[in-house]
């Protein structure tokens, strides 16, 4: 059967294929064809990823708040197995590299489930602008070179773990991109101030935050470079000189990490 | 494009559809529609981006073992996930096992995100799904009938022939296009489509747990992905 001639039934058998509506020996066929033709499994592809939506759409629920404590239980476990079964590897010289090989069994088994999911999202990319947008893919390629490498970033949270503001730092620019994600609002006569906690030495000012979603402020990769932590204090309007450090409460902090990219 | 330097970068959907509209005449929607369209995308942009960005942010220190960021992405994300485990699985006890299940996964292979090309809330959805759906096979086996407790609301749902809640809160921008497009089907084929879906249901199996003549289900999931096609077409 050559699907290719026939779109219109390509895309009906790729998206019942995709809802799991097409079933038994309708659905083997299919795959059969796709492991063979590169469109019909693109179309395939397309087709999971776009319902894959259906997911995100469904109304929120709170759990309760049993599971957290049950999840974290089970990661602190996690984390205390790895830091022992450390121990036990540096303390063995011959098995680090079985416990090497053990990590990285698990990251292919992993892995591997989410290649496919990749997969999807190259394939739905390259196919929809072949197939409508081909003269624009040059503009968009020029739109991502000028887009500034994001290389520091940071989720500064309260001390309920509520995210309050996402922290990025593009140090080619020396830009510090502030964008506020919670509720959070400071008294009209208050100012937010942003802080590097060196390792060493005292807190340092970034600078004072104005009112709006998103800010910038300026900073050099030194001020921010191997800085392991940022926070957010609660000062008078205007703020405090760096020297004096925090005056206030701090109300957000977090972990900064360089982004791989 | 306030945002342009936010790591999930500029509103490529939007674009896309922009150029499209150039490019052709659209024989779905009229230039109304359209600008109903990139009106509400303009809105909805400014929060896609921020949360996108916000959930990338948090599953890099997740993939750095960083626990607190585990947690703070939790805050985020678990009603949205419980909620989905829940239309999985239609039990609350089995949905906060699946939602359990789901994030030790994420702890262990948020270092795979990096690889991924998928928004990071479509991502996490696949795995509640599907964590939800092994939770269901195996239930599935111990006892033939299991889902009864959520799905006497939703028959009721049905023949009300009320609008489905759907909840763009947090969704991708792709989920959005997708939103847009399933509210454009008649409330039944949404619901079918949609319960299909995220319960992998056949149309015998959706028959029989929705009380319909399986002749009603198969017209229903035909005619919805039919109008579904025609719709996404539009977002490429």
């Amino acid at each position: 059967m050559n699907l290719l001639k026939n779109l219109e039934l390509l895309e009906r058998l790729a998206s019942a294929y995709a809802l799991g509506t097409l079933r038994g020996g309708a659905r083997r066929r299919f795959e059969s064809i796709a492991r063979e033709q590169a469109p019909v499994r693109a179309a395939a592809l397309i087709w999971q990823s776009r319902l894959a939506s259906i997911n995100e759409l469904q109304p929120q629920v709170q759990p309760d708040a049993v599971v957290w404590t049950r999840i974290h239980n089970l990661v602190q476990g996690e984390k205390t197995g790895a830091a022992q079964a450390a121990v036990r590897a540096q303390t063995a010289a011959e098995s680090t590299g079985v416990a090497a090989w053990l990590r990285s069994l698990t990251l292919w088994r992993a892995a591997t489930a989410v290649g496919a999911l990749a997969t999807v999202a190259a394939v739905t990319v390259s196919m929809g602008q072949r197939q409508e947008f081909g003269g624009e893919i040059a503009r968009l390629q020029s739109q991502l070179l000028a887009a500034p490498q994001i290389e520091y970033v940071a989720v500064l949270a309260d001390e309920k773990a509520a995210a309050s503001m996402l922290v990025t730092f593009d140090p080619k620019a020396k830009k510090l991109t502030l964008q506020r994600v919670g509720g959070y609002e400071e008294a009209g006569d208050r100012s937010l101030q942003l802080w590097a906690l060196p390792p060493a030495g005292g807190p340092k000012s970034l600078g004072v935050l104005g009112r709006d979603k998103l800010l910038r402020l300026t900073a050099g990769e030194r001020d921010v470079r191997e800085v392991p932590t940022l926070a957010i204090s609660l000062e008078p309007k205007g703020g405090v000189p760096s020297e004096t450090g925090p005056t206030g409460p701090v109300l957000f902090k977090g972990a900064l990490i360089q982004k791989m990219l | 494009m306030t945002l342009s330097s936010s790591p999930s970068g500029t509103s490529l959907v939007r674009y896309l559809f922009n150029s499209h509209l150039h490019s052709s005449s659209g024989n779905l929607f009229s230039e109304r529609h359209a600008r109903m369209f990139l009106h509400n995308a303009d809105m909805n942009n400014d929060t896609h981006d921020t949360t996108d960005a916000l959930l990338i942010a948090l599953l890099e220190r997740v993939a750095q073992q960083d626990d607190a960021a585990l947690k703070v992405l939790y805050r985020q994300c678990a009603p949205k996930l419980y909620g989905l485990a829940l239309r999985v699985v239609t039990h609350r006890d089995w949905a906060e096992d699946v939602l359990q299940e789901a994030f030790l996964s994420i702890w262990r292979s948020a270092p795979d995100y990096r690889a991924s090309l998928s928004p990071p809330m479509a991502w996490l959805g696949l795995i509640v799904r599907s964590r939800g759906l092994d939770m269901l096979r195996r239930r599935t086996a111990d006892r033939s009938h299991v889902t009864q407790e959520l799905d006497e609301t939703l028959s009721d749902t049905l023949a009300a022939d009320a609008p489905t809640p759907m909840d763009t809160a947090q969704a991708s921008e792709q989920a959005w296009a997708l939103h847009q497009c399933l509210g454009r089907l008649d409330n039944k084929q949404r619901e079918v489509v949609s319960l299909a879906y995220v319960r992998d249901l056949s149309h015998g199996e959706l028959a029989q747990q929705l009380s319909l003549p399986l002749g009603t289900v198969k017209t229903w999931i035909r005619r919805g992905l039919e109008q579904l096609r025609l719709c996404m077409a539009h977002f490429a």
